[in-house]
């Protein structure tokens, strides 16, 4: 995507060579990532277990072009990614001689450093989703920090060198603990601007008390929903989740948020083929529709787990790129795969230049060009129309005025203008100082002036953006995101598609207590692929009857009850359902 | 049943194309003119929309922005690359 004078290499094979994991033993080995029919595939031996073959992409000319290639002196086109991290110092050293995903964490291998911290804060759940990892019946033990550990874990996250700026609480589901309000009070004193929880909608959704519940945790410091939402059908719940009439009860959780104002909720749609993928359309519309509270959409490809053969793995297999041509298909074109959606890491020095010039934490989106793409979702003020972001300005040209524009400041970050300091002491200091803001206003007035002159249409979201290059602080970034609708995709990976590369760069991650009073921070995915049932192990809780049977800690309801009331039924009674 | 859906036989609605021009449009805009003044009223003086300078700063800079746009459409897609990669040229300048 960088290559605004040459895209020949899109003609060019794709092949690498990168590390993974056996999808039966789980022990390290080789993999090429490689080019055939117009698809990217990762083959891989295992010498116990034998081949192994998967998708990595449905789109091989959508992949190498978001993907880094680099000609060597002969010309030759080599892949690869090299948008590492900055201030990521280990918090462990390398135990495991086998290395990377072996040593979480972080060990000296991990080159993002945090933008998104996880909790799990329970292993509860008034659903009983059978793809599911976290689930106390299950599992047969009780994974619940208690707040000091929470407590130690946001402040581990706070303490790194570029501190992660949001916190996402997930579970189980986050919402049936009696102290979640006491949470989010937490997190916000402990500096995280946004606060997040990964949420069926339970807590939310209650007929009784739900809206007193909702107002509460707002007013403690949640910020944002990241609300499953598989679609608008109760019958694709009742495949995705196994419980009938569950629409009612989402359409709960959005009301409630709309009287409680909490007015930040995006949907995330986990896309299995046959199942979700035929809701993609009707979401868009149904987030488009409540856009007093619904910010954005995530859509997630499902992941794998578990011994699957070849043949019902391709079935099965969604990428990144299926998705992106399902909402072209369902949106007829008009948020099109080849020039809506960016990776993620597209914006790294962007978002550099506008947090060394506003003095604001930055947020390193340097996770791999597979792990996501996103597009904002805006209004044309011509036609009145829904059009991606990208048509109001040329992303490539700011996007190469930004890289420009960082490779030449980014001396400045650690070597402040220093002329008076010597000669005239503390006074020579504030003189310095002066001197670092005048140089950063005349820095922020030339990228202000170098990106607004890519820009093709004027309106009140342009008035907004241009706050956020010249600000870069919280009300700017939230203001202009409230008057747009964030779409994005991100793929998890399994032990079927690991890509080491992918692994080093993931910047969410969970955070552990360990019994040891340390914080283990592990990325996602292996932790989800990995470690999980080992780290479980160390910090499971003895189970008692009592808590096996009591799912919601706010009422002391048993399982039995809140079946009855929401996990059959989606709340709604046999009466009002007929 | 809206026209736009169609159901197929399990009884599941789908869309036969997602709008993307609806009514609720203009509340993209409400939504964020509604978080400014969340900001105005939370933050009170420390909120850059209750600085007076900002808000003057930001409202001349819009309007010649909308200029910029207008003189862009006339000067034509040739002479405009050649303005950008000038002015690229001298934002760079001395960095």
């Amino acid at each position: 995507m960088y290559h605004l004078d040459d895209d020949e290499y899109l003609n060019v094979p794709y092949y690498r060579k990168t590390r993974s994991v056996c999808p039966e033993c789980l022990e390290p080995i080789g993999a090429e990532v490689y080019e055939e029919n117009d698809e990217i595939w990762m083959r891989k031996t295992c010498e116990e277990h034998g081949k192994f073959k998967d998708k990595i992409s449905s789109s091989a000319k959508y992949y190498k072009w978001t993907h880094w290639a680099i000609r060597d002196k002969d010309g030759k086109v080599i892949w690869k990614f090299d948008k590492d991290g900055e201030a990521n110092p280990p918090d462990c050293g390398v135990e495991d001689p086998r290395g990377c995903p072996y040593n979480c964490g972080l060990c000296p291998e991990h080159l993002s450093t945090c933008s998104l911290a996880l909790i799990d804060l329970t292993n509860r759940c008034n659903f009983n989703c059978n793809f599911c990892y976290a689930n106390v019946q299950k599992s047969g033990y009780l994974i619940q920090p208690s707040l000091e550990e929470i407590d130690r874990i946001m402040k581990h996250f706070r303490s790194k060198p570029i501190p992660a700026i949001a916190i996402m609480f997930t579970g189980g589901e986050p919402t049936v603990r009696k102290d979640f309000p006491e949470i989010c009070k937490m997190a916000k004193d402990n500096g995280f601007k946004e606060v997040i929880v990964a949420t069926n909608g339970y807590g939310f959704q209650k007929k009784n008390g739900g809206l007193e519940w909702t107002k509460k945790v707002k007013a403690a410091g949640l910020d944002t929903l990241y609300f499953q939402f598989d679609g608008i059908n109760n019958i694709t719940y009742e495949k995705t989740r196994g419980i009938k009439n569950l629409m009612a009860y989402k359409q709960r959780v959005i009301d409630n948020c709309r009287k409680a104002k909490l007015d930040s909720i995006v949907l995330v749609a986990t896309i299995a083929k046959g199942i979700t993928d035929i809701e993609v359309g009707n979401i868009i519309q149904y987030a488009i529709d409540n856009v007093d509270v619904v910010r954005g959409i995530t859509f997630q490809p499902v992941s794998l787990c578990g011994r699957i053969a070849f043949e019902e793995r391709q079935d099965l297999r969604i990428t990144n790129a299926d998705v992106l041509k399902v909402i072209e298909e369902q949106t007829g074109g008009k948020i099109a795969m080849e020039n809506s959606w960016y990776p993620l890491s597209t914006i790294v020095e962007f978002g550099r230049v506008i947090a060394y010039l506003a003095d604001v934490e930055p947020i390193e989106f340097t996770c791999h060009p597979d792990c996501g793409f996103a597009s904002y979702m805006v209004v044309d003020p011509d036609s009145g129309e829904m059009m991606p972001i990208m048509e109001y300005f040329d992303p490539l040209k700011v996007i190469d005025f930004a890289n420009r524009f960082w490779e030449k400041i980014r001396h400045k970050e650690k070597n402040q203008l220093r002329v008076f300091e010597e000669l005239l002491g503390d006074f020579g200091k504030t003189l310095d100082n002066g001197l670092n803001f005048l140089d950063k206003t005349q820095l922020r007035a030339r990228f202000l002036l170098g990106v607004l002159q890519y820009m093709k249409k004027p309106g009140k979201l342009m008035e907004m953006f241009s706050r956020l290059l010249m600000r870069g602080d919280w009300e700017s970034v939230s203001s202009f995101s409230y008057g747009a609708l964030l779409l994005s995709s991100m793929h998890f990976q399994d032990a079927y598609n690991m890509d080491i590369e992918r692994t080093k760069r993931c910047i969410v991650h969970f955070g552990v207590a360990m019994p040891d009073k340390s914080v283990k921070e592990i990325s996602f995915c292996t932790m989800n692929t990995l470690h999980r049932p080992i780290i479980e192990k160390q910090i499971a809780k003895k189970i008692t009857a009592k808590i096996k049977n009591e799912f919601d800690t706010t009422t002391g309801q048993s399982v039995e009850e809140i079946e009855q009331e929401v996990a059959r039924n989606g709340g709604i009674n046999k009466k009002e359902d007929a | 049943m809206p026209e736009e859906f169609v159901e197929d036989k399990d009884g599941m609605k789908i869309r036969k194309l997602a709008e993307l021009k609806t009514v609720t449009n203009k509340n993209y805009e409400e939504a964020m003119l509604k978080r400014i003044d969340e900001f105005k009223e939370q933050k009170k003086e420390k909120s850059q929309f209750n600085d007076v300078f900002q808000n003057t700063f930001f409202k001349a800079l819009n309007t010649a922005f909308d200029l910029k746009v207008q003189v862009d459409k006339a000067i034509g897609e040739d002479n405009l690359k050649k303005l950008h990669k000038a002015i690229d040229d001298i934002l760079l300048l001395g960095l």
